[in-house]
Formats: structure tokens, sequence, C-alpha cells
């Protein structure tokens, strides 16, 4: 089963209003590829600072007074205290609005919120991480989590999809994943010049892969849901079952601690008894047309 | 490489494993394990190409002909792929110029004798062409979400 | 409930007789005990919750007319003040406001400040609550309080009120409480109830402040015959009640047929036009706003209510999850009935029935359960 939220203590989470944000500083902006840039954020405060812990898999809202607040997975090693990555795409008011922000600019962040990647299910196992376009930067705690105890784990293997070659975030960080321990393959749906890689989407890689036991293997998707639903097919036709696969899904989130009814999917608040979920557990919910 | 040896690695396959140790001795008689060389073209789109493979690793890349912007690479190909269906199918021209990316070893059949196999051997011939279907329908989800587009930026990129 | 001969409740209550005068005074003591009093108040041709004064606010001698779509005030023969069901309104309107700060956002020279916006609410007396609505509220504070997550705005208006509850002595067309297990009885959750009679009221205390509010009033020890019309009254209301939802593993039923023909049908009538959410004791959906001042430094967030049924309401990445009438109509239809048992542990729905007369095209939702489960069974 997923780990549920339960980084504050049940006294303070139920003492401490729901909806003040903490200031969080922006320290640093790396872009990334285009109209992706991450976001290196830390608090003002230091005994927030001090007291902030996140697992894999969980996200902030990050707060632009005046514009709105937005979902956003947090992306970096869940040790490392000095900044907080954010990656974020442009795309709605609040993102956009974030990209008009500069390094020392401040913003609110509440957090963290949502159910975590199952750590505890990797260890003596083969961990497949399969991924497209900006899924990757919720799974990048788990990868780092993976390599700061590789000898915990069994074969690890990356499979990462784009759209197209320029897609493909973190590619500066992937000889040292490999080095490390992580088997990394790209694919892209559309070529472009120059690129020598995979074409075709990431289930082709799963489908092909070999160097993993399937009898004993967890599987974390997250992306689009519709490559998620075939990813998840094609571990099937490999030998995996529901219960070995992880997903991590998506829905309009405003108050992120499952008072405001917007990410309802089913009987299943997105924000709180997800995002993560086990695969068995959301799956009838994923194939209804406008649930 | 002995009949023998060629129908091991057939049961291996997923594209061969399950069938009977007699039909894996008549598709091992008419095909024979190859090493193609990295960088060379096996077929051009529109040939008449006479050969299927099934990789048994490396990589092939698919790349259809588009005037004025050269061949534009479809789909990437690895152990376990059908690559070359069509005369297996008696369609006459390839759809796509396959070139190896790196050194690929495979199993290729002549696809003359397949087809003379299959009429010969109705059984062996459902089985076949049952695999190739199962095959080729793999490759058609794998195109839809391509044409899906799925991680197209919704804002910038998107259909909506 | 078991009754003795003489038609009384075999565990008599512990109740008490206030005369109509006495339960006038009433609202004195209840603003001497520092309490705002809402209640029942006939506004625009239709009874609703707001602020009273004095016992002539109260819709003394009328009643309501409940169908599908309609709703009508029309003349008692009697001066009873209870003599109607419910309204448009409902008490989470007060324990769960429509409009409220959440937060205070300021620029200074070293960036955003936040802080929670100030939140001092008065002290309330609901009174007038039906046995439906403190069903109702047990459910608003499951969530909003029940959970792993308390929602403050809620706990504070909900710890500072009264709740004087009155049992139904009659029942609307549209109600079907019993079908819910929700009432009419009032059984729990009240700090008083009341049953009224022709000369006046029993009153039930039920907690330290209810029966420290008794006895500020001139009660007299309830006779035998008046204990037997009190009883008779609220048998009254039960027998009234013709609408039924069959609530068999309704759970299963509605998450079983999400693909079911009836969707569309309703989909055509409902207009998604949301006065079903915003009446319903038990909707809460909401959204965050922002209200910022001129200059852009000093930002209030305010919450909402909102509805399922708004078309941006599922707006995700560019598009809308729930893009037409139906998806919505179903989201609201299992969300009530089904998933928020999943959720919660009880049904969404009290069977109270406003959203039925308030629906602009009368949709009746324990019809729309009753088709579907014809349909397959």
């Amino acid at each position: 089963m997923t780990s549920k939220a339960s980084n504050m203590t049940t006294e303070s989470r139920r003492q401490s209003s729901l909806w003040v944000p903490q200031t969080v500083v922006i320290r640093k902006i790396t872009p990334e590829v285009e109209n992706v840039s991450t976001y290196h954020l830390a608090f003002t405060d230091k005994d927030a600072a001090a007291r902030y812990r996140f697992k894999p898999g969980q996200f902030n809202m990050l707060y632009l007074p005046g514009v709105g607040e937005s979902a956003i997975s947090i992306s970096g090693d869940t040790q490392s205290h000095a900044t907080l990555d954010h990656t974020i795409r442009s795309a709605g008011n609040v993102t956009r609005g974030l990209t008009q922000l500069k390094p020392g600019d401040t913003l609110g962040l509440r957090g963290p919120f949502g159910s975590s990647w199952p750590m505890e299910q990797c260890v003596g196992r083969d961990v497949l991480l399969v991924t497209g376009g900006i899924g990757l930067p919720p799974l990048r705690p788990v990868i780092y989590q993976l390599l700061n105890g590789r000898e915990d784990y069994g074969n690890l293997h990356l499979l990462y999809g784009a759209r197209s070659p320029g897609g493909l975030l973190h590619r500066n960080e992937f000889d040292d994943w490999q080095s490390r321990g992580l088997t990394i393959q790209k694919t892209v749906d559309r070529s472009s010049l120059g690129w020598r890689g995979n074409v075709g989407v990431v289930t082709l890689l799963l489908e092909r892969l070999h160097s993993f036991d399937p009898s004993n293997t967890v599987l974390f998707c997250c992306g689009p849901e519709v490559m998620m639903r075939f990813v998840a097919r094609t571990a099937f036709d490999r030998g995996m079952t529901a219960e070995q696969i992880w997903v991590s899904t998506e829905r309009n989130m405003q108050c992120a601690v499952g008072l405001c009814g917007h990410c309802q999917l089913g009987p299943q608040f997105i924000c709180k008894d997800g995002p993560v979920f086990r695969y068995d557990q959301i799956a009838p919910l994923l194939t209804v047309e406008g649930l | 490489m002995t009949d023998q040896e060629i129908q091991n690695v057939l049961q291996e396959l997923r594209f061969s494993s399950g069938l009977s140790q007699e039909d894996l001795q008549k598709l091992a008689s008419i095909s024979e394990l190859v090493e193609l060389p990295a960088s060379t073209v096996i077929f051009s789109e529109g040939d008449s190409a006479t050969d299927l493979y099934v990789l048994l690793g490396g990589r092939v890349e698919l790349c259809m002909n588009v005037p004025a912007k050269g061949c534009l690479p479809v789909l990437t190909l690895g152990a376990g792929d059908l690559l070359g269906w069509s005369p297996a199918l008696k369609i006459a021209e390839m759809t796509a110029t396959a070139t190896t990316i790196k050194e690929t070893p495979a199993v290729r059949f002549s696809a003359d004798e397949l087809q003379k196999l299959c009429e010969e051997d109705h059984d062996v011939g459902y089985e076949v062409m049952r695999r190739i279907a199962i095959a080729l329908s793999q490759r058609l989800v794998a195109t839809r979400l391509q044409v899906l587009d799925v991680f197209a930026d919704p804002v910038t990129e998107g259909q909506s | 409930m078991n009754l003795t001969e003489d038609g009384l409740p075999e565990t008599p209550k512990q109740e008490v007789f206030v005369s109509r005068d006495g339960f006038a005074s009433l609202f004195a003591v209840l603003k001497s005990r520092g309490f705002q009093i809402v209640g029942p108040t006939i506004d625009q041709d239709a009874i609703v919750y707001d602020q009273i004064e004095t016992v002539d606010d109260l819709p003394k001698g009328w009643t309501d007319v409940q169908q599908p779509g309609l709703y009508r005030l029309n003349q008692r023969n009697d001066d009873k003040l209870f003599g109607y069901n419910v309204g448009p309104h409902s008490w989470k309107k007060y324990l769960f406001p429509p409009s409220v700060a959440l937060s205070q956002s300021r620029k200074t020279e070293d960036g955003w400040e936040f802080q929670e916006a100030p939140d001092d609410p008065p002290k309330l007396a609901f009174l007038g609550v039906r046995a439906c609505e403190l069903a109702a509220i047990r459910i608003q504070d499951r969530v909003f309080v029940g959970g792993d997550y308390v929602d403050s705005t809620y706990q504070k208006r909900r710890q500072r009120v009264l709740i004087i509850a009155v049992n139904c002595t009659q029942a609307a067309e549209t109600c079907f409480c019993t079908s819910m297990d929700t009432g009419p009885r009032c059984t729990v959750g009240f700090d008083l109830a009341l049953t009224e009679l022709d000369e006046g009221f029993l009153i039930e205390a039920s907690t330290s402040e209810g029966k420290a509010i008794v006895e500020q009033l001139v009660t007299h020890e309830a006779t035998r015959q008046q204990q037997q019309s009190a009883e008779l009254a609220r048998q009254h209301a039960v027998d009234q009640i013709k609408k039924r939802m069959d609530t068999t593993e309704i759970r299963d039923l509605l998450m079983s047929n999400l693909e079911h023909a009836r969707w569309d049908e309703v989909a055509s009538r409902c207009l998604s036009c949301t006065n079903c959410t915003m009446v319903c004791p038990t909707c809460f959906c909401s959204s965050v706003d922002e209200v910022s001042d001129l200059a852009g430094e000093n930002v209030e967030r305010r919450r909402q209510w909102d509805s399922c049924f708004n078309l941006e309401f599922s707006y995700m990445n560019g598009g809308i999850v729930r893009d037409s009438t139906r998806s919505r109509y179903r989201q609201w239809m299992t969300h009530k009935l089904a998933t928020w048992i999943d959720q919660f542990g009880t049904s969404g729905c009290v069977g109270c029935g406003r959203c039925i007369s308030w629906c602009p095209v009368g949709i009746d939702l324990t019809e729309e359960v009753a088709a579907i489960r014809k349909d397959v069974s």
C-alpha cells in the first residue's frame, strides 16, 4: 500500500491552519527544456526549513498571491535540505506567473501533501521506473533514494520517453545515474536530426526489456494517463500483476487536503488518497470516460 | 549453425515459442541465424524485399521518405521484434527503409519459403499468421500512442 | 421504537412543558447567554434561515407545499410556529459559510508574508433544526473535522453553536428521511429538542447548556396527555412520508452502472444549474479565489461555495474532465449516494428532499435510483 501523508504529528496537523503558506525564496532557476524550468526554493524561516520533510511522490502547493496556487511535485533528494526542487512546465496562470519571477523573489508554499511512492516495496527487488516527459521529476526523488542505498535493491531500470529529443529532462544527470547502477533507456515519439536513439513509445522499451525478474519487480509509472494504462498492459504481458505497479495520477487540485472536492476520481481524493496509487486500486476508475 | 541450434533459438523467441517441436523444426529448416552489421541498409522503402526477420538484439531504425525532409525515423526495433513482414503477407513493396544502428543478430526467413510452407501446411500457416497478426497489433497500438502525442505540452502543442 | 399501551415510548423522554408565552421568552434567555439567534423566517415567499430577534419573526401559521420543481407557502388554519419542513437554506450557510477569508498575504521589503485571516465568528443559536438537518450536520462534521485534516473555520463555528432541534409534526411530499434513517424524530446531536403542541411545547434537554437554558424558562412537568399528544404529533410526520428510496446495496448498484443509459436520460433534462448543490445540506465543494488590492501587495484568499455542476470545476491541463452534463450529473449523484460511503462511512444524503423541490425541471434522485435498479434487476 502507498504510504499516506504523515509528515506532521496528528496534533500539529490538526492545530495549524491548513491554508497559511510558508514564505519561500527562489535561490536558483534552472532552465530545463522549452517551457520547463526547475525552481530551487528555500524557506526564509529557519524553523520551517528545519522541520520540513517530504517523501518521494509528494507535492507542494506553490502560491503566487493574487494569481493562485499550483500543485507541483517535489523533485529533489529527500535527504538534501538546502533547497526544494520543483520542475515546472509553464501551462496555466500560476505556472506562467512563475516564469516572471527571478532568483531572490518570494512566493508561498504549503505542503507536503499526498501519498508517496512505496520505497519499502523496492527492497530486495528489481525496480522499473517508466515515465515520459514531465513525468520524470516526480520520480527523481525515487532515483536518488534508490541510488543512495544501491545495495538494497536489485536491477534498476529507467525507461524514459519524450515527444522529441528536446523533451528529455535531466539528461545531464544520466551519466552519473548510470555509473551508480541505474540502467537508462530513452525513446522519443518523433525523431529529430542527429538522434540515433530509440524511436517509438516507451511501452516498447518495456516490451523488450529482459534484465529483470517479473515475479520480483515493482514498477513505478508516472505520465499521461493513456501512457500509464498501456504501460500497465505491457507489464501484464510481461508477467507482472497490478499489485506490483504504482502510478501517480493528477486532477484539478485546490485545497490539497481533501476538503474542496475538486480532485475526486470516484471515491478517491487524488490530493490525499493519492496521487500515488497501487494500480489495482485505481485502474477501474481510469477507464471510465469523464468520471 | 545447425537446424537444431536454430530450433532452440526459435523456442525461446516470443514470436515462435509455444509451437510444437515439429513446427519449430519446419521453421528452423527454412531459416538461418545472421549477424547484421551496424549501419547497414537491410531493405529500402519500395523494395520488393524477400526476407522476414525476427531480431534477437541490436537496434534497427525504420524510416520513411518525406520529400524535402529526407528519410524520417518512425520507429526503432530491438530484441524480439518482427522486421519485414510485408512479403510474408504477399505485400509487394516494403513500406519503410530499415537500417541497422548497431550490430543486430537475427533469425532470417526466406519469405518465399515461408509462404510455401504455410500454403502446404495450413496448421503451421495458421500459427505463423496468428503470430504475425499479434505482433502487428502490438505495433499498431504503439503507433496509435505515438499519434496521440501524449507528451505534447497541452498549452503550446496540444490539440484542444 | 417500542410504545406502551397509551402510545408513549417505553423509555419516555425527559420532557417538560413550556407555554407559548414561555417559549417566547426563550429569545431573551438566549440573547442573555450571548447567542445570536438564527432560525426560520419568511423572505421572498420562502421560509429561509436568517437572524431572528423575537418569536414574531417565526413563520407563524404558515406551511410549505413541495413537489419536484415546486415550492409554495400556504397559510395554515392554526398558529403553529414550526408547521412546515425545510426550505432552500440549510444550516451549512453558517457552519460552512458561502464566502470566508482563509489567509492574508502582504508584500514587504523582505518578500511575501502570510498569516491566517482573522476569524471570530459570533456564538449562534440554531433554532428549528430538523432531524434530517441534525444528520446533515453530523455528516459535515465528519467531512470537516473528522478526518486527517481539520477545517478550522468550520470547527470554530461548530464549537460555538447551540442547537435547538424541532421534531417534525408533518412531512412534505418531497421528504424521504425515513429511507435514509435520519428522521423524522430528533434523537441525538442537539442541546434542546422541541415538539410543538397546540398550547405550547414539550422540551427535551440533552446537554448541560440545554438544561441551563430550560432552567431559565418557566416550565411545568409534562402531563401524560401532553406527552401522548407530542408522540402522536411526531408519529404524524412519520405517517405522512410517502416518498421512498431503496438504498439496498446502493453503492454497488450505482458504481457498477456508470455507463447506464439512464445517465443520458437524466442529462437530457438536467440544466446543470447547480441548484441542487446549493440547497443540499451536505454538499461541501468549494473554490479558492484571490482578492487583491490595486497594488497587488495585499491579497486575501477567500473560499467560496462551488459546485461539481460548474463546467470548470474539473478543469485540468487545458481541458475539462467532466465535459458533459451527463458526466457531471453522474458525478453528483454517485458521490452523494455511493462514493460518499467509501469516503466517510455513511451516505451523503439525508432525505431532506430539497434537491427535488428546488430542481427547476423537477429531477427526483429517488426516481433516478429506482430507474437504474429496476432496469438491472
